[in-house]
């Protein structure tokens, strides 16, 4: 079992204090508004702030904020892979890593990465991989760095949007941009683009049709590059779950291209002026 | 997983059989392979199954311990999945090899059964926040040749099936410790249901058409897969899609259809023959790795 002998950490017996408190209602109300105002059933995602270029060390970088989850992308490349073989001498690797920050979530996560993380990483590497021109790029490799600096929901989805941006800003040819975009389904209703509390397990009902559901899309080519959903949901359900889905990443196209377009433009030098 | 090398005239030969409903050995493209089911096949484990199909051979041992419940569901017990591509399968899965496709295997696993529908896990438990069982599902790969998901999964449920869990009963012990106590009798067990327990779909884009069941060489040929669990009354616990390209929406929904009415249509045979093999009982002839 893998340890880590280069960090302390606390005592092995410490428990995190939420354990102990009078836990609220942890069903989801079943009324129409949501804790952080928007509304059920409705294509209602949260206002969404990036920004590129962050950070100067990389070849590109992207900063995603949606409510209270925030993410940063580093994409480094494209670099000599290190494993040849033959597949590498036509196209070149993506490798995607996507980890969580230990104070990121409510109870403390670890610094090793672990299974459900390796699993999130797998899934942000498949959503990517279709998009990006690998064969431009033979013989290299390309890495995808993602660090969940807080999570208040769909961290998985942001990641996606915020790894194209910083692909795009890092200059490396794609297709289109990959954006993501999750669906909680509890019983009849969808709530879209669920915050932490929305998300987590304790809350799911005995009933129907309780899941949740991420989608990647590519916009420009109407194409599905990843899928993933969870719970126990009807194949009606998961259709129109999915449908929603790109009806969210439609919504958060227009502000993702004016943000790499700002940031281009930034970096492009000043008109000559004679 | 492992692969093989398939020329472009393979490949297209493929293609072309698959569009006309015609693969390579004959099937049509919702059809599976020869498949061969045995539980009970490893006398150390509380459960066990060994599915054949095709190639692809796959053995489940399933173990139960006591142990305590997690503190987020104190009255509920637990199943730990593992999945092992030994290197018998493939030279491929030496050392670590086999263990980047043992992950994916292992959390796709996890998030099947991530649900309360699928096992009773309040069966499980003996004492609520104190006891409770654990049930450690193992799995060994032992053949590649496509088609893993739908193999482990059918195993799974039917290694749960048999699985045999002795009846305990815990008692207030002088000076206030707990005592355990397991029945004399060998055949005094609990059951576990499997009525809600799934069954994964593996579906294979190839070309304009899908396909279940695909082998080592329709993979090669795939674009893209959906991977469904779909339970007997037609609801899917889980859905991925896995693979380095991207599908159209309306090719997800047509798979998702298709892959509810094979996955609706295996469960029925697949009951009625782990229970036609209960009821014969002792009699039985093992056939176990000879056959």
């Amino acid at each position: 079992m893998p340890t880590d002998t280069k960090r302390v950490r606390g005592p092995e017996v410490s428990q995190s204090l939420s354990r102990f408190v009078c836990k609220p209602e942890t069903t989801l109300p079943s009324d129409g508004t949501r804790t952080d105002g928007r509304s059920r059933d409705q294509v209602d995602v949260r206002p969404v702030f990036v920004r590129c270029g962050l950070v100067s060390q990389a070849k590109g970088s992207a900063y995603i904020e949606a409510g209270n989850t925030k993410l940063i992308c580093c994409v480094y490349g494209p670099k000599e892979t290190e494993r040849k073989d033959e597949t590498d001498m036509k196209c070149g690797r993506l490798f995607a890593d996507m980890r969580f920050a230990p104070f990121s979530c409510p109870e403390r996560g670890s610094w090793i990465q672990g299974s459900h993380e390796k699993d999130l990483s797998l899934m942000v590497l498949e959503s990517l991989q279709p998009a990006v021109c690998l064969h431009k790029y033979p013989r290299s490799q390309i890495d995808i760095n993602v660090m969940v600096l807080e999570n208040n929901g769909s961290a998985l989805a942001h990641a996606i949007t915020c790894a194209s941006l910083a692909l795009a800003d890092a200059g490396i040819e794609m297709y289109d941009l990959v954006l993501g975009c999750s669906i909680r389904q509890d019983g009849a209703s969808y709530l879209i683009d669920p915050t932490f509390l929305e998300e987590s397990g304790s809350c799911w009902g005995s009933g129907e049709n309780q899941g949740s559901l991420t989608v990647s899309f590519l916009p420009s080519l109407n194409q599905i590059s990843g899928l993933q959903s969870d719970g126990e949901m009807g194949e009606g359900t998961l259709t129109a779950g999915v449908r929603t889905c790109i009806e969210g990443c439609y919504k958060l196209y227009p502000v993702i291209q004016q943000a790499l377009v700002k940031a281009v433009r930034g970096a492009a030098p000043p008109p000559s002026e004679s | 997983m492992a692969t093989v090398q398939l020329s472009e005239a393979e490949k297209v030969y493929v293609l072309h059989g698959i569009r006309d409903d015609l693969r390579v050995d004959g099937r049509s493209c919702e059809d599976y392979r020869h498949m061969e089911i045995e539980t009970d096949v490893v006398s150390n484990t509380d459960g066990s199954a060994k599915v054949t199909l095709g190639h692809t051979a796959v053995l489940v041992g399933v173990k139960a311990e006591l142990g305590k419940p997690r503190p987020a569901a104190p009255e509920e017990g637990y199943l730990e999945f593992f999945v092992d591509c030994s290197a018998n399968a493939t030279p491929e899965f030496e050392g670590r090899g086999g263990e980047e496709l043992g992950m994916e295997l292992t959390n796709t696993l996890y998030r099947v059964f991530n649900n309360k529908r699928s096992v009773d896990l309040g069966s499980l438990c003996i004492s609520p926040g104190e006891h409770c069982w654990l049930l450690y599902v193992d799995v060994l790969l032992l053949q590649c040749d496509g088609n893993l998901y739908d193999a482990i999964s059918i195993a799974i449920k039917a290694a749960l099936f048999n699985t045999k869990i002795p009846k305990v009963l815990i008692s207030e012990g002088e000076e206030g410790g707990t005592e355990i106590e397991l029945s004399d009798d060998p055949y005094d067990c609990v059951r576990l249901s499997v009525d809600n327990v799934p069954c994964i779909v593996t579906l294979c884009k190839v070309g304009h058409r899908h396909v279940v069941d695909a082998t080592l060489q329709e993979k090669a040929c795939t674009v893209a897969s959906l991977i469904m669990a779909v339970t007997p009354a037609g609801t899917c616990t889980c859905t991925r899609k896995v693979g380095r390209g991207s599908l159209d929406p309306e090719s997800i929904f047509e798979m998702t259809e298709a892959g509810k009415r094979v996955g609706k249509a295996l469960h029925g045979p697949l009951m009625s023959l782990l229970l036609q093999e209960e009821t014969l009982g002792k009699k039985r002839q093992k056939v176990g790795f000879l056959g």
